[in-house]
């Protein structure tokens, strides 16, 4: 797996097919979540005023309804694009966005902690192991994007 | 995301057509962003440099406050300012929380 900045707002993704797939299958799950009230989704959408119900209330009115729209159109970026093998800063800044947000999911419903000696529960291995490789998968995005903007001109 | 802030009817320009105390910037709110045990350290030290314009150092810097102090302010401004940046980490998973910086 290679990604790496190519260009200003371009970018390799040379990721396994089986990866991209299995992005695009667990994310077109969270797609048809979002609007719904499963606890599964809760993690995405937090609290802004733990202190105060009445504003709460408001920004829950006003936000989550654009959270939810900005997930809706990040996973159909990631659909748009699962086949390309190089992509721009904003379709990678999708990739990124959604494969968190598969991590949140999985990640609070394997109830994960910092803890040492922290075990996935009996029967949740599997997605413990779709956990870890999604942490794969963003930390190369992460580090794709965190690396020097000059950093492609030495190879130029 | 630029659509709910214009949606914020506290951003109207006129301060006059509204009376709402919270409007007021004499009284600025705080942005918190709390520990979680699943957002990687380097995902969110590249969230705050992305959303907020920091430096690598600051990012980081105010990545490990959350990481080893449970929490961090990582910006303040009037309440509209506030919920936008709560909105934006929000939109990136972050746990965020605002409170006005006198406590109250």
């Amino acid at each position: 797996m290679l990604i790496a900045r190519i260009a200003e707002n371009r970018f390799i993704f040379d990721v396994p097919e089986v990866l991209r797939t299995s992005v695009l299958d667990l994310a077109t799950q969270l797609d048809d979540e979002l609007d719904g009230d499963n606890d599964m989704v809760q993690r995405l959408f937090p609290t802004a005023y733990p202190d105060d119900p009445e504003k709460e209330a408001g920004y829950q009115i006003l936000a989550r309804s654009e959270l939810i729209d900005t997930r809706h159109s990040a996973i159909d970026t990631v659909r748009a694009s699962v086949k390309e093998v190089e992509v721009d800063g904003e379709t990678l800044d999708a990739w990124m966005r959604v494969v968190n947000d598969l991590r949140l999911v999985i990640g609070t419903h394997l109830d994960l902690s910092e803890d040492e000696g922290w075990e996935p529960p009996p029967g949740q291995e599997a997605s413990h192991a779709v956990y870890r490789w999604l942490s794969y998968l963003l930390q190369a995005i992460v580090e794709a994007q965190l690396a020097d903007d000059v950093d492609y001109l030495d190879d130029l | 995301m630029n659509v709910a802030s214009q949606a914020m009817p506290l951003e109207v320009a006129d301060p006059d057509l509204t009376t709402d105390e919270d409007v007021d910037t004499d009284r600025p709110w705080q942005v918190l962003v709390w520990n979680d045990p699943i957002n990687l350290m380097s995902y969110v030290t590249f969230v705050f440099q992305k959303l907020f314009g920091y430096s690598i150092e600051k990012a980081t810097s105010l990545m490990l406050d959350v990481h080893e102090k449970g929490r961090a302010i990582v910006s303040s401004g009037t309440r509209a300012e506030a919920e936008h940046d709560v909105h934006r980490l929000h939109a990136h998973g972050l746990w965020a929380t605002m409170e006005k910086t006198d406590g109250q």
